[in-house]
């Protein structure tokens, strides 16, 4: 079906150079039939990335093409997108077939199926069949989110664009649809692109996804790749938990390299093997200022190499482990175990276990 | 071309055209605005600024200089750079101010001395401008006295009918300046329903408006603008939320103090609002000054009148200059401060009231008593007025009679053409109001669009929007008159020529979009701008999401816009009067200024057919769901 490609885009608002940057210079391609995910804190710019490929924001620089053809030029109503925002934005005025049915009288094939005929079939799709004379307002959220998505999907748009979607909703329902949402695009296999500031949201529902900061790309790869190699401390701290170190390194040898962190020293699996940055990370500089991450179910209280005594703080009850926080030389740690822990709880990890950023 | 090609071809074009639709509006309401509104102003501008081609200052120094337009300011302004002579004039009138304390027997009939402060000003000559800015100052005085109490009552007292009358508030704003002034006639003329009522007591008859014309003045200023005031508290107390007073009171303030300390700072915003809107709208009057008060009250506007009555444009334009710039400057303040309030607006929150007469006893509290004191008031003031003009057009001195309606009918069964006939002016009220509808709401419209859209900017559209309400009918009024009937010569032998009925509804459509696009904004500007780009999405372009989507979510205000704009084009009188001289295209508001001249019982039986017009026509545009804001 589609392929999505920003070439450079970027987005500042104002008219000058002091103008606030919302995208810089972004680069992405979006596979065909891919789910897609944006993911980021508010103000990261996913959004802005969304209404510019839907057409509602012009970039400043850059292209936005669908399938190597250039969209600059296309206004919103000549992309085929198809759109679900976060408030669901149905038309209070129409029934819920009015509004499944509203994107239809604009497509101009003439092979279309009678308009009732689409709707009645979108709205079987979202196990809404038989609410068409409703009107929005006597839908629960829920209903009304899968209204938003039947009404997008009925014109069969070339890309489907979510922006949060599921934010209004309550945890439990939210998982539900997501399911459902993910049902539908893989039986359809249309390309989408899923805005969410919700880390865990992202890594469970994507076939790869985007973290973005600041206007910019952090990182992009595959649920696992972002996981459990962060490229940059931001990806590190953001997606998941996790325990971010700073350190100077001492001595490396032998596939090991040895970190001093406060008065505590670490041995890790050599980045050199592992990734190839301590090479560029050469300088005296860079050596003084050298980060690594564990993630806390690295963390075990059965490991023998590199152990460190943890203050507990507080502990939160998950059902099938224990999130413990807690300190180690005032800096903040966090643990996943099975059980509740003392006040003091010594850890470990192996070196092939630390991720350096 | 093949049929298929031909559907083609006209979908092509029809979409080419909606795409546009837009555009091509928001370009006719520019240049409807660049006609009527912006090249009539900077005519009467030019004609300020230029004699005999050449531009002077000239008419700006005869008048400034003029002790009878400006009063003492005359000599400051003749030679400024002698602050010595002006400082020394000035002390001289402080000194001359005596302070005295005598003993008075101010009631009648009794001997009680009462020590009586005196304090003696020598007289000021005022000016022209120095009156018309005395009156407008006593109007809003008296408007905002007589509105405050309707305030409280709204907002705290509950009674039958609290919600019609608070919807009622918005009434007299709309209801032409002539038909207030011969309601006001009919109420305190020497044959008026007051003198009637008090001629059952044995009392007068007094002549109320020859005595103090300046009374009635004002008081109609607050007939008008009074319920302005009430209706811009009202909404700010209602705002008020309770919690934050019971939350003072919990910290230990009394019910005055929190009184003081919660509601008045956040009433007082609302309360300067309506006063400055009072005084503009005072300021610029002229309807009601003309016709109770005549020559001798002379405002700057009906000054200007009398120029152009005397065919002295040169003047009238520099006076409408300067009376411009001063109004402007007012609704510059007024914008800044409503801008700088804005943060004070919320939902109304459900506020507990009291039962305004719960029972006999609370009745007889001082409180009840004052408020029903304040009742009767108002009762002469607001309802007076309507109620003795239709009573009015009934009755002579001696009881019911037909006379009144009966000259209008002969009138036009009779009348030579060129006398006044009542049914050209109440088909030619009615047919303008409505062309005049059609006009302004998709200006309206179409400015709060692109408003909205425009965002942060939008404020310098909003300040665009309100210049018509800045600018006086008269000044507005002479420009279309030199500009546009005169006709202005354009390049090739053309001239730019517009009159008559056209040129009247454009004047009154320029007059009414800022109530259709003060309307339509609030409501267009809170809804999901999702909503359009999920339209957009499923593929209408920008005209049809417009089309489809915001207009029926904003149907209420587009309504009241209506209905508004319909009901301004009723009883616009200022810049008709000047259009409509020696033509055929006369309205009611007219008409009944030319009846007005003769005999009284005409003009006040014109006045009621106005009234029933004007009020069925509010009644019918609220049966189809509209919702008034001002």
């Amino acid at each position: 079906m589609t392929e999505l490609r920003l070439e450079g885009v970027s987005k500042r608002y104002g008219d000058r150079d002091d103008g606030t940057t919302a995208l810089c210079s972004v680069d992405l391609t979006v596979r065909d039939g891919e789910f897609f995910t944006l993911v980021g804190p508010s103000g990261c710019g996913k959004t802005t990335t969304l209404r510019t490929v839907a057409g509602f924001e012009t970039p400043t620089e850059g292209t936005v093409s669908f399938d190597g053809e250039s969209m600059t030029d296309v206004p919103p109503e000549r992309r085929d997108v198809g759109v679900v925002f976060q408030s669901y934005a149905l038309f209070p005025h129409m029934t819920v077939a009015e509004n499944v049915g509203y994107g239809l009288q604009f497509r101009e094939s003439t092979e279309r199926k009678p308009t009732d005929e689409r709707v009645d079939e979108l709205l079987e799709l979202v196990d809404l069949s038989g609410m068409g004379e409703r009107s929005p307002d006597q839908l629960s959220g829920g209903q009304q989110q899968r209204v938003a998505l039947a009404r997008a999907l009925a014109p069969e748009p070339d890309l489907l664009l979510l922006d949060e979607p599921m934010s209004a909703l309550d945890a439990r329902l939210r998982e539900s649809l997501r399911l459902q949402l993910k049902r539908i695009q893989s039986a359809l296999e249309i390309t989408t692109v899923y805005v969410t500031h919700d880390q865990a949201e992202a890594l469970a529902v994507s076939d790869r996804l985007a973290v973005m900061n600041r206007g910019r790309l952090e990182q992009v790869g595959t649920p696992q790749e972002i996981y459990h190699e962060p490229e940059t401390r931001f990806v590190a701290e953001f997606v998941g938990d996790n325990n971010v170190f700073d350190g100077t390194v001492r001595a490396t040898n032998d596939g090991r390299t040895t970190v001093a962190v406060g008065d505590a020293t670490f041995e890790l699996a050599s980045p050199a093997v592992d990734g190839g940055a301590l090479e560029s990370a050469a300088s005296a500089d860079d050596r003084d200022r050298f980060g690594f991450c564990v993630r806390p179910d690295a963390l075990s209280r059965d490991a023998d190499r590199n152990r460190f005594d943890v203050t507990v703080e507080t502990c939160e009850f998950l059902g099938e482990s224990v999130r413990v926080h807690g300190r180690w030389n005032e800096l903040p740690i966090v643990l996943r175990l099975s059980d509740v822990p003392d006040d003091v709880v010594t850890v470990g990890f192996d070196p092939d276990d630390a991720h350096v950023l | 071309m093949s049929p298929a090609g031909r559907t083609v071809f006209v979908d092509r074009a029809r979409d080419c055209l909606e795409r546009r639709a837009l555009w091509l509006t928001a370009l006719a309401t520019a240049a409807v605005l660049v006609a009527m509104l912006y090249l009539p102003v900077s005519i009467v501008f030019a004609n300020a600024i230029l004699a005999d081609g050449a531009v002077t200052l000239e008419h700006f120094a005869d008048v400034l200089t003029d002790p009878f337009y400006v009063g003492v300011l005359a000599d400051v302004f003749a030679d400024p750079l002698a602050i010595g002579t002006h400082l020394a004039s000035l002390a001289g009138w402080l000194g001359a101010i005596s302070l005295s304390i005598s003993l008075e027997y101010p009631i009648p009939g009794t001997d009680v001395p009462i020590p009586w402060l005196a304090v003696e000003t020598p007289g000021v000559r005022t000016g022209l401008f120095g009156f018309t800015a005395y009156q407008a100052a006593l109007s809003t005085v008296a408007s905002v006295a007589l509105g405050l109490p309707a305030a409280y009552v709204l907002a705290n007292y509950e009674f039958a009918g609290r919600r019609t009358l608070r919807s009622l508030t918005i009434v007299p704003f709309v209801l032409p300046g002539i038909m207030v002034a011969v309601g006001f006639y009919a109420m305190f003329g020497r044959a008026g329903t007051l003198n009637s009522i008090l001629g059952v007591v044995g009392l007068g008859p007094f002549p109320f408006v020859e005595t103090n014309p300046l009374a009635i003045v004002v008081l109609a200023h607050a007939f008008y603008n009074a319920p302005l005031v009430a209706r811009i508290t009202v909404a700010a107390w209602e705002s008020v939320d309770r919690r934050a007073v019971e939350t003072a009171r919990s910290l230990g303030a009394g019910e005055r103090r929190a009184f003081r300390d919660v509601v008045v700072p956040q009433l007082a915003p609302a309360i300067l609002t309506g006063a400055l809107l009072t005084f503009i709208f005072t300021f610029m009057t002229f309807p009601i000054v003309l016709a109770l008060g005549g020559l001798g009250l002379a405002t700057v506007e009906v000054w200007i009148y009398d120029r152009i009555q005397r065919l002295d444009y040169a003047e009238a334009a520099t006076l409408a200059v300067l009376e411009t710039i001063l109004s402007l400057g007012l609704t510059y303040a007024y914008l800044r401060y409503e801008s700088a309030q804005a943060g004070f607006s919320r939902a109304a929150t459900d506020r507990p009231r009291e039962a305004l007469f719960p029972d006999l006893e609370t009745m007889l509290s001082p409180k009840r008593l004052a408020i029903g004191a304040y009742g009767v008031v108002a009762l002469v003031v607001f309802v007076g007025p309507m109620a003795s003009l239709v009573v009015g057009s009934f009755t002579d001195g001696s009881g019911f009679t037909l006379r009144n309606y009966a000259f209008l009918l002969e009138r036009q069964l009779d009348g030579a053409s060129f006398q006044t006939r009542p049914l050209p002016a109440i088909r030619n009220s009615l047919l303008f109001g409505l062309a005049t509808l059609l006009v302004a709401v998709p200006m309206g419209v179409v400015i709060s669009v692109l408003t909205v859209r425009a965002g942060r900017s939008g404020t310098v559209v909003d300040t665009l929007a309100m210049l018509p309400l800045a600018v006086s009918g008269i000044v507005f009024g002479i420009g279309l008159l030199q500009g546009l009937v005169f006709g202005i010569a354009l390049p090739g032998g053309w001239r730019l020529q517009i009159t008559g009925a056209v040129a009247i509804v454009a004047a009154h459509a320029v007059a009414a979009y800022p109530f259709v696009t003060r309307n339509v904004s609030p409501l267009l500007s809170s809804l999901d701008p999702a909503m359009v780009e999920s339209a957009r999405a499923l593929g209408a372009s920008r005209y049809r999401a417009l089309i489809d989507v915001e207009l029926p979510l904003v149907a209420s205000g587009i309504v009241a816009g209506a209905a508004f704009a319909f009901a301004i084009s009723i009883g616009e009188f200022s810049s008709t009067v000047i259009l409509a001289s020696g033509s055929e295209s006369y309205t009611m508001p007219v008409a009944v200024e030319r009846y007005l001249g003769r005999r009284s019982g005409p003009a006040i039986a014109m006045g009621t057919l106005l009234l029933v017009v004007t009020a069925v026509s509010f009644v019918v545009i609220e049966r189809v769901g509209g919702r008034y804001e001002l």
